[in-house]
């Protein structure tokens, strides 16, 4: 786990303020992609070794979602970037 | 008791007395005084008794690694068990008791122990103990526990202050010894943010024992530097990811009453971006017979004492070195006038070129120590045979460890280092270098130019351009060092982990019994374990284990550091957080108001809510609550509707956004109309629930429950932000600006009219409508809502919180014609389930749509919205689910609690015959008697059929019928009125 | 027809507390205004000068969002008249309620500051005018360097007691 977040908008700050949800490399399916789909959406995670893209929410700061890549067995982050942004295909 | 003071010499400040208490012993000391250099001045070399065996026990280190000289100091709140005597600064007033003995410290009956030493051997634990089992728990346990143990806890509140703080710099110094304060001044010449933690009260490390001359000049240059900041009292105690630092500070641990303004405690994080590691060596113990008799000491701390404080611990000592720390030590010794009687020496010949008058003897190992409560003599054996000598000191040495134990705090393996001897942590991770004696350097000259250089390469590293080392660096001509793990044919009992009394022989079984990899004997024997972790212990221990296995010590490998590096108070980490401050108190903007009409509050998550107002004469919360409700359907009550969520929610597609995240359709919506809405996770279980309004095209209202009011919001922002981005939607919380005010009850209307300009008739104003009203003739606006949680003609007012009490007076005021109450939380439980209205009770995280009757809510015609595509598979839509449903007693006389079980008539009380559980339950003052709400599979088909209602847990049965959960005005013509 | 209605400011009991190199003081309540959206600090204190705001301070409080804070209440039609003005695609939600502003200076108020949160608040990285939303303890604060020895912290109105209490202690 990461001491430090570097939010993009907000500079280097303590995980305490952030709140994590999970896998960001999740792509929430179609409405008629079919339950096989829907259930790995919901409830299927892989627990990677390694790098791992997750959410962290700056839940105590701006407030905005951000993706921050890690490594789970360093726990060094390599990225951090806003998931709007980068989804929207803006720099962050 | 004799005085072992010298005359002369020492850091201590002779002109000044400090009174302090051993056992009840009032004794002196003086400034520069540790506890412990205050005793040995005094002669005491007893101070406390062993874990296990209850062995006399004196003092070992003049340091942080100390595992003997444990004590309790301080008295009521202020009680501390197990400070170690060599890290507590003297001060007037210290009160310091030994810990593990009774009656007293001499005469101690646990040393019986001592005898049953065969039942205590390694591994006793597992092996003992074992049966019958039950003995465990009541018998063994607590019989070991009080044989064997540390000091007492206080169950007194501790009366000092804590506090945390952050701290950030360019370069973390850890250890401020000749290394660590080279690589400061290089660091603060540069004009680098420089932090120097040091866990003594004097800055200086080795410099302060062997009275280096550059240390004042580089101490009063460092002082000088506004970007250096220097924290004596400060161990660095665990490295985190990130290159974050956990520090405590004893900032008033060494004052007999402490300024109640300022912590006594500080617990630092210390972001640093490049920290250097200088926390120097660790001196080996020897592991022979005896070696635990008060007396025996490290050479090194012997050296500290006789040259910091000007003790002389022994009058006659003997030195048994592997290296040249004990001549260092006998030098000092026969400098300062004490007799030393002899200089044992395992190795064939010294190569430290000793001069003094004692005599050497080389090739040779002290094999056991004699005394009981003082060391009395040592037996010796060597190439020459063997003699005993008489002594009151010993000064050992069995070579030295870097302390890298911060450096493996994240994961790094320490390197056997066959030339050191020693493991040593990678010089070099990113953000850390270990420096000086740390990293194997043994020469003060060495140490300076090491730290000095590595300063430099740290901040080059972080953009400072040609940092130039204040000192050079110098070549470390260090001989190889030779390990010596233990010495052959030792009677007595040869200790290796003072603290928890493991000893040779314990590791010796350990590998005989197949536990011999290093963390399993760790665990069998407990080397290691005590609050020491090992510092002294586990190198001896892994040397031990290497040469029982007969491989190298490389292969044993170490046991895992953790942080903390010494313990650390519970009051440190708990900071400013306790009493009052545990956590922040919410208070909403009625507060002042509530209190005033007399209000009993109750804690929900952080907030303070109103729970009921009890009047005179009122002697049960009940009689409030009934009161309060009878009075609502009656004429009209005021409520703090404050607490729930609120949320503004703007932009152009808020309406589509809203369309997604519920359940039922928003999109169409139209200005100035509520709407009740259903959230869903995706998974396709509800959420959370409440209304929101549109209050124009791109301006929506959204209330949440008072538990989710957080929860929902960052669910939104998640949506918006990275399920649907493209969508222009903003959030602001607005729960804090607007004070909300139920004003509920078939009188409401007449009551707000005198408030409210606009026309609130049910023609202009119908169920559900949602509008900016103007207030007290166009002097205030506020938002006002016809909505109902009670089921009666209702609304809800919003005004900005500063207005709150005001205008909650003012309806108070307007409403007293009408009988008006004020009413709580308690109240407006009963209210919802007269009314059959749902909450997180019902709303429980495993309850569909449909499970609380609102399946046709759910929208059809919608594409998509979040738990849509879920909700539509197999078993949502079963019709055995638990299902809402109301339930009340067959006799009204009779009631049952919430959580209670429903069983079918006549079933046994098994979980198997298990059909749902009541989830909200209260007297209905309406009707007269309790009533329920329950999730009971198939409820709805099952209305009038009589079940019972089984509380496992008190053994109570009542029977009951199940019944619509609407329990008042089905129609709903009051809440038209 | 009850009285004219009147707002109860949430420290209107807290008398500022001068301690060592430490001065608190609960700020009147003004407005605090909040605005989201595609907009920049330049424009909206274009804006906000427009309107005659002129002592209103703006604060970046994120990505798109900005606080315009200032001692003054302003009335239902100033509002309008600034919501009004705002470019499409920016939204104003008025917090002067919601949000409550507390002073701190003096030659110790980073120190005291540093106590809570962990924003490096030294000169070189955080100058007059930055700005941060961050945790103070456990509670989540708006905080404005604005001089030299003075910061502000704005705070939910409902924490205000709370927060108020602890910056006391640790003034003291
Ligand atoms: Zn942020």
């Amino acid at each position: 786990m990461a001491s430090l977040i570097t939010c993009p908008h907000c500079g280097q700050r303590p995980k305490e303020e952030f709140t994590i949800k999970g896998d960001a490399s999740l792509t929430r399916p179609a409405p008629d992609a079919g339950p096989d789909v829907w259930y790995d959406y919901v409830y299927l995670r892989s627990n990677p070794k390694g790098l791992h893209k997750e959410y962290w929410h700056h839940s105590s700061g701006c407030r905005r979602w951000l993706i921050v890549e890690r490594d789970t067995v360093t726990h060094k982050v390599h990225s951090v970037t806003d998931a709007a942004l980068t989804k929207l295909g803006g720099a962050a | 008791m004799s005085n072992h003071r010298l005359s002369t010499g020492g850091r201590i400040d002779r002109t000044r007395t400090i009174k302090f208490s051993f056992d009840g012993k009032a004794l002196t000391g003086h400034p520069g005084d540790t506890l412990a250099s205050a005793l040995l001045a005094n002669g005491i070399q007893l101070v406390g008794r062993s874990f296990k065996y209850h062995r006399p026990r004196g003092i070992l280190t003049a340091g942080a690694a100390e595992p003997n000289a444990l004590v309790t100091t301080g008295a009521g709140g202020r009680t501390e068990a197990n400070t170690r005597a060599t890290m507590i600064e003297l001060h007037d007033g210290l009160i310091a008791r030994s810990q593990n003995r009774w009656p007293s410290l001499a005469f101690d009956i646990g040393a019986a122990n001592g005898l049953l030493s065969p039942f205590l051997s390694a591994g006793f634990y597992y092996k003992t103990f074992m049966w019958p089992a039950g003995f465990w728990e009541k018998v063994y346990e607590p019989l070991i526990r009080n044989a064997a143990g540390l000091g007492k806890a206080t169950y007194e509140a501790d009366p000092d202050a804590y506090e945390k703080c952050w701290a950030h710099c360019d370069l973390l110094v850890i250890g401020a010894g000749p290394a660590g304060l080279a690589a400061a001044l290089t660091a603060g010449r540069a004009g680098a943010r420089v932090l120097l933690a040091d866990e003594g009260f004097a800055l200086g490390g080795s410099l302060l024992t062997d009275g280096d001359a550059t240390l004042t000049t580089i101490l009063a240059e460092l002082d000088a530097l506004p970007n250096v900041q220097c924290l004596p009292r400060t161990t660095v105690i665990g490295w985190y990811d990130d290159n974050v630092f956990g520090a405590v500070e004893r900032v008033q641990k060494h004052v007999a009453l402490p300024d109640p303004h300022q912590p006594v405690e500080r617990f630092w994080r210390i972001i640093a971006k490049q920290a250097i590691l200088a926390t120097g060596a660790e001196e080996r113990p020897l592991v022979f017979g005896g070696n635990d008799i008060p007396g025996v000491m490290m050479a090194s701390a012997m050296r500290s004492y006789l040259n910091r404080q000007a003790v002389a611990p022994g009058k006659r000592t003997v030195v048994f070195t592997t290296n040249d720390a004990g001549y260092r030590a006998a030098a000092d010794l026969e400098a300062a006038g004490v007799d030393v009687a002899a200089i044992v020496d395992p190795r064939a010949r010294s190569d430290a070129g000793w001069q003094g008058k004692a005599k050497v003897l080389a090739n040779s190992c002290i094999v056991d120590a004699a005394g009981g409560k003082a060391l009395r003599s040592v037996h010796i054996a060597g190439a020459s045979g063997t003699q005993t000598i008489e002594a009151d000191a010993l000064a050992m040495s069995g070579g030295w460890s870097p302390i890298i134990h911060l450096a493996c705090h994240r994961g790094a393996k320490p390197v056997w280092s066959e030339r050191h001897a020693a493991f040593l942590a990678p010089e070099r991770q990113e953000g850390l270098t270990i420096a000086g004696a740390a990293s194997g350097h043994a020469s003060t000259s060495a140490c300076l130019g090491d730290g000095a250089r590595k300063a430099a390469e740290a901040l080059a590293a972080i953009g400072f351009a040609r940092v130039e080392p204040t000192f050079l660096s110098a070549d470390d001509t260090q001989a190889a060092a030779t390990p010596f793990w233990y010495v052959k044919g030792s009677k007595g009992k040869a200790f290796v982990d003072y603290q928890n009394d493991v000893h040779l022989k314990d590791l010796g079984l350990a590998v005989r019994e197949g536990y011999g990899d290093v963390e399993l004997a760790k665990r069998y024997t407990t080397n290691g374990m005590a609050t020491d972790q090992g510092k002294l212990s586990n190198i001896n221990a892994i040397g031990i284990l290497a040469e029982a296995r007969g491989v190298s010590p490389a292969e044993v490998g170490t046991t895992t550091f953790r942080p903390f590096y010494t313990p650390v108070s519970f009051g440190a980490l708990t900071g400013t957080s306790r009493a009052k401050h545990f956590q922040p108190a919410r208070k909403s903007p009625l507060h002042e108001w509530a209190k005033k009409n007399g209000a009993v509050f109750v804690e929900t998550g952080l907030w303070y809510r109103s729970a009921w107002f009890p009047r005179a004469g009122e002697t049960t919360w009940r009689e409030s609550v009934d009161r309060e409700v009878l009075n609502i359907r009656k004429n009209a009550g005021l409520c703090d509707a404050s607490t729930l969520g609120k949320i503004e929610i703007f932009g152009k597609d808020a309406a589509t956004f809203l369309d997604r995240v519920y359940c039922n359709g928003f999109a169409k919506l139209p200005v100035g109309r509520a709407r009740y809405g259903i959230m869903l996770r995706e998974d396709g279980l509800i959420y959370d629930d409440g209304t929101t309004s549109r209050l124009s095209e791109d301006h929506f209202f959204m209330t949440t429950t008072t538990a989710l009011a957080a929860g929902v919001l960052t669910h939104l922002e998640f949506c918006a932000q990275t399920l649907w981005p493209e969508l222009e939607v903003h959030f602001a919380s607005s729960t804090d600006q607007w004070a909300q005010m139920a004003i509920a009850g078939p009188k409401s209307r007449a009551i707000l009219s005198e408030i409210v300009d606009e026309d609130i008739s049910d023609a202009a104003f119908p169920f559900m409508s949602a509008r900016t009203v103007s207030l007290f003739g166009g002097n205030l606006e506020g938002r006002l809502f016809r909505i109902s949680f009670s089921g009666e003609l209702a609304y809800e007012l919003g005004v900005p919180a500063g207005y709150a009490e005001s205008v909650a007076d003012a309806i108070m005021q307007a409403g007293a014609k009408h009988d008006i109450c004020a009413y709580g939380a308690e109240a407006l439980g009963v209210l919802r389930i007269e009314k059959g209205h749902v909450t997180h009770a019902e709303i429980n995280g495993t309850v569909t749509p449909g499970d609380l009757g609102f399946g046709r809510m759910v929208s059809t015609t919608k594409p998509d919205f979040i738990g849509k595509a879920m909700l539509t598979r197999e078993g949502m839509q079963a019709a055995d689910r638990p299902r809402l449903v109301g339930v009340k007693p067959i006799n009204p006389e009779t009631s049952f609690r919430t959580g209670s079980h429903i069983l079918a008539d006549g079933a046994a009380a098994t979980l198997e015959n298990d059909q749902g559980y009541v989830t909200s339950s209260c007297f209905s003052p309406n009707l007269g008697h309790t009533i329920g709400l329950a999730l009971i599979n198939n409820g709805p088909e099952r209305l009038g059929e009589k079940v019972m209602i089984w509380n496992g847990l008190r053994n109570e049965f009542t029977e009951g019928v199940i019944c619509s959960p609407v329990f008042i005005d089905p129609e709903n013509e009051k809440l038209h009125a | 027809m009850p009285d004219f209605p009147t707002s109860r400011p949430v420290l209107a009991g807290k008398s500022a507390r001068h301690g060592k190199g430490i001065t608190l003081e609960a700020l009147p309540e003004g407005h605090v205004l909040q605005v989201m959206g595609a907009t920049t600090s330049a424009d909206l204190r274009a804006l906000l000068d427009s309107a005659g705001l002129t002592g209103s301070a703006l604060r970046p409080a994120g990505y798109r969002q900005w606080y315009a804070v200032g001692d003054t209440p302003l009335d239902a039609q100033a509002l309008q008249a600034i919501v009004t003005a705002l470019p499409p695609g920016t939204y104003l939600s008025d917090q002067s309620h919601g949000r409550v502003r507390i002073r701190l200076s003096g030659t110790r108020a980073t120190e005291l500051l540093s106590k809570g949160t962990a924003v490096d608040l030294h000169d070189s990285a955080f100058s007059v005018g930055h700005t941060a939303t961050t945790l103070f303890g456990h509670i989540s604060v708006h905080l404005s360097r604005t001089g030299e020895t003075e910061f502000e912290l704005t705070v939910l109105r409902s924490f205000a007691e709370a927060l108020y209490s602890e910056l006391e202690e640790l003034a003291a």
